[in-house]
Parts: C-alpha cells; sequence; structure tokens
C-alpha cells in the first residue's frame, strides 16, 4: 500500500459527497443522481465513473475482484485490481464466489450473486435516452413526466427495419416501473440477472457525472412489445473449452487462417468448469 | 469540555456507511452500526454516527432541538451549516418524533432532481421486527415486518399521503442506541 495516499486514494471530503449521492441513489431506484467527478489517474473512459464508487465503498476488511467484458485478465480488470490494491491494500481475487465487492465493465458474472455482494458497473452513457435527444435539459424533462414514447419508436423502428428489436447489448430498462435506465452496455443477455438480484448494482459514470442504483429485488423490465417480446442472445455452439451451454459467449480468432473458436466470457466461470471436470 | 468524534475517522465512517448503504438497499430490516462516537445530549451516538459519516460544510442540517452543547460539538467536528428553516435542510435531526413537525415541512426535491430532496434522521425507542406494519418495495424480497415505537400516528399519514407524490419524497433512518433502520420514499406500507 502507497502511503502518501488517503485510503482508497480519494479524500474524505469526496467519499462524503460520493456515499450521500450513492445513497439517494438506492433510495430512487434508476434515476441519475449528479455528483462531483473527480480526476483520477486514470483517463474518463477507462472507468473513472466505477472507481469513484468503489473507492467510496473500500473498507479493510473488503475482497475486491475487477472484471473487463467477464474477464479478470484484461488490462482494464488488471489496472484497476492493482491500483486498488496500492492505493488501499485492500485483498483481491478472481473468484466470483470470494468477493464481497466486484467492479464489472460490461458483463455479470455468470455465478449467481449473493445479498452480502455489492456490483458496481462502470458506465460510459448513463442516459438511455442521449442517443435520440442531445439536451440533458430535454431528457432530464422526459424523465420527470416519464415520457418514454421516444424510446418505444426507437425498438418499433427496429422492428420495422429489422424485423426484430436489433438492440443487443445497452438494452434500455424499466427500473420498478418507474425510470428508464441504461444497463451500461452489458450485453443483453444479462440483463434478466438484473431483475430481483440479491445483491446490491451500484453505476458509475465518470465523464458524465452521473450514478444510480438498482437496489436488491427490484423490478427491472427490458423494455419491449406483447407481439415482439425481450429475448436473449442464444448460441449453436457450446464453450470449447468447458462446454458450457449455458454462458455467454465470446468469437475468437485463434490464428490468421481466420479460424475461430468460441469461449465463455467470464474466465472466472469457465475456470472453475474446468477444474471441476478435471478433478 | 468537548467530547471526542470518530475515533478513526476514515474507517469508522466508512464502516457506519456501508451499514448505512445496505440499510437503505433492505429497507424496513434494522441492522447494527459498528461505531458508536461520544454525542452531547439530545443527540444519541446512532444518531450522531450518522451525522459525522454523511455531513460536511456542503450540508445543511435542521436540529429540531439545537441546544448549545450539540452545536457546537456538530459546527467543530463536522463543519456542518445549520439553519432554522426545516425546508432548506439536506439532513434533519429528530430528537422528539412525538413533536415532530409535519413531514411536508422538509424539501421533496423537484421532478428534475429528486435527489435534491432532505434525509431525516429520527431518533426513536425501539424496533420490532416480530410485529406491526407490513412493508414491500424495492429493496425488500416479499414483505418486511417491522414495528418502529415511539413514532406519533400522524406520521405514518403523512408518509402515507406522500407516497403520491413519487418520485419526489423524504428518505428516513430511524435510530435506537445501536440500530439503524431505513425508510427509502418507494417503501410501501402495506397495513397493520
Amino acid at each position: 500500500m502507497t502511503p502518501s495516499y488517503n485510503f482508497a486514494f480519494l479524500d474524505e471530503d469526496t467519499k462524503r459527497m460520493l456515499r450521500r449521492a450513492l445513497l439517494k441513489a438506492v433510495a430512487i431506484p434508476g434515476y441519475q443522481v449528479p455528483f462531483g467527478s473527480r480526476e483520477m489517474p486514470l483517463p474518463y473512459g477507462w472507468g473513472t465513473g466505477g472507481i469513484q464508487v468503489t473507492a467510496a465503498l473500500l473498507g479493510r476488511d473488503d475482497i475486491l475482484k475487477v472484471i473487463d467484458q467477464g474477464a479478470d485478465d484484461t488490462t482494464n480488470a488488471v489496472n484497476i485490481r492493482r491500483f486498488f490494491a496500492r492505493v488501499a491494500g485492500v485483498e483481491t481475487t478472481e473468484h466470483t464466489v470470494d468477493a464481497s465487492l466486484i467492479q464489472t465493465r460490461h458483463r455479470i458474472p455468470e455465478t449467481p450473486l449473493r445479498e452480502d455482494q455489492i456490483l458496481v458497473f462502470q458506465v460510459p452513457e448513463p442516459e438511455p435516452l442521449r442517443t435520440l435527444e442531445p439536451r440533458e435539459a430535454e431528457t432530464r424533462t422526459l424523465h420527470a413526466l416519464a415520457d418514454y414514447g421516444l424510446m418505444h419508436v426507437k425498438l418499433y423502428e427496429d422492428i420495422a427495419q429489422y424485423g426484430h428489436i436489433a438492440t443487443s447489448y445497452d438494452y434500455p430498462v424499466l427500473v420498478d416501473d418507474r425510470f428508464l435506465t441504461s444497463p451500461s452496455p452489458i450485453p443483453k443477455f444479462d440483463n434478466p440477472k438484473l431483475d430481483r438480484s440479491p445483491a446490491l448494482m451500484l453505476f458509475g459514470a465518470g465523464r458524465e457525472k452521473r450514478l444510480y442504483a438498482i437496489p436488491p429485488y427490484t423490478k427491472v423490465e427490458s423494455l419491449a412489445f406483447d407481439d415482439h417480446p425481450f429475448e436473449i442472445q442464444r448460441w449453436e455452439h457450446r464453450c470449447e473449452l468447458c462446454g458450457s451451454a449455458e454462458s455467454y459467449l465470446d468469437e475468437v480468432i485463434v490464428d490468421d487462417r481466420g479460424s475461430r473458436m468460441f469461449v465463455c466470457s467470464d474466465t472466472d466461470f469457465c475456470g472453475d468448469r474446468r477444474a471441476e471436470a478435471q478433478a | 469540555m468537548m467530547l471526542a468524534a470518530f475515533a478513526d475517522p476514515v474507517f469508522d465512517s466508512q464502516r457506519t456507511f456501508r451499514e448505512l448503504l445496505q440499510a437503505m438497499a433492505r429497507p424496513a430490516a434494522p441492522r447494527r452500526l459498528p461505531v458508536l462516537p461520544p454525542s452531547p445530549a439530545p443527540i444519541t451516538p446512532a444518531a450522531m454516527a450518522i451525522l459525522l459519516t454523511l455531513c460536511d460544510a456542503t450540508t445543511t442540517v435542521w436540529l429540531q432541538q439545537p441546544e448549545q452543547e450539540a452545536v457546537r460539538h456538530l459546527r467543530f467536528h463536522a463543519g456542518l451549516k445549520l439553519t432554522e428553516k426545516p425546508q432548506d435542510a439536506d439532513f434533519a435531526l429528530i430528537t422528539e418524533p412525538a413533536s415532530m413537525p409535519p413531514l411536508e415541512s422538509f424539501s421533496r426535491g423537484d421532478l428534475r432532481y429528486p435527489d435534491r430532496s432532505a434525509s431525516l434522521i429520527v431518533q426513536v425507542d425501539g424496533f420490532r421486527t416480530d410485529s406491526g406494519a407490513r412493508f414491500a418495495g424495492p429493496g425488500i424480497r416479499d414483505t418486511q415486518t417491522l414495528a418502529i415505537d415511539g413514532l406519533a400516528e400522524p406520521f405514518w399519514q403523512q408518509r402515507a399521503a406522500l407516497s403520491t407524490q413519487l418520485p419526489l419524497g423524504i428518505d428516513l433512518y430511524f435510530v435506537t442506541a445501536q440500530q439503524v433502520v431505513a425508510l427509502p420514499r418507494t417503501t410501501r406500507w402495506l397495513e397493520s
């Protein structure tokens, strides 16, 4: 641990500001709370929102896991894990079941989460309506009035153009029947895991200076139509390493002749299954 | 002589915050506060733990009973701003719930910014989870049973009246000697 920093890098005033915002975020599920995002030793876009939320939560007893697209061994995940090991001296892990705090970019672990775990999402764009309405003052008003017709029109236009809803990640959800919310760019495969999750889920967007929350056991509905119900991705393949037919698969190109294989995106889940199969 | 605050400010406030976060995420379920700092009357140590964890020079606080010693203590240790108008308060401390002002005298936020609303810390006599009202809403799997001792009857009517204004509302922290229960605006009172 580097002694010249305050515990978990941020100063105590900043942590208090974040903590007040997080409590309001939990009290108003899916609503985006503005916060004073700080300059971090990583650029915006590298998970500064998630890092600030994690820093406000972290205690000496926490065991931290960080994943990027499901993997523990990618650049972003390794760096964030090492950052907190340095500035907070906390224990880190790659095992979902051992973690008390999991920071994630773009996936929810395949292993079901427990009530005593907290999941922190890194969010690039917290406003689900932003691509449809660029003005913040307007989107605030739309949320105030729960006027989400724009998003329904967008999904309808997908169906008119492609015959199905073409959004496959960052698929919009309605939280507690009230706020339209971005689940962050997780694949829609993970959306069902948001609904009535035992674990608290917190979302931080550093560049956009917003954070929000989905409390445990909260209704999270992926938008759809009666005649075009919500569906998740399915594969004809199984994971070529562990044989799983239930997990989210990445397509990996393995040589320069275009050969490819499908493997679990969640490296811890895949590794556990392979270890079990060998035992 | 002035009393001390948290003995270990960084970690005492972090541990207190994590309990508050879980309390807010799992409404109507009592949780034990891990650290109880010294506190001048009429503020109890549990309420003081919350104030020291969440309040500083950027928050405005309203005290129901602004006793001189308590005011000095909070100004010195937290540097917080005090107000005499309940509607200006980010946090309000209710030390005598029987004579508390009506809930609608506190800020409920505005529709664009419902987070700009008051959080109330209410010192009560006790919690019972084997009898009382049933609560439901985000954070509660099925229903949660809870009775809060020391609250006047009009309080629940006032809170029920506020629920028609969601997502505007007021978030509540009830404290006893050692425990905290949170009731965010979204928690619904089902029946007794």
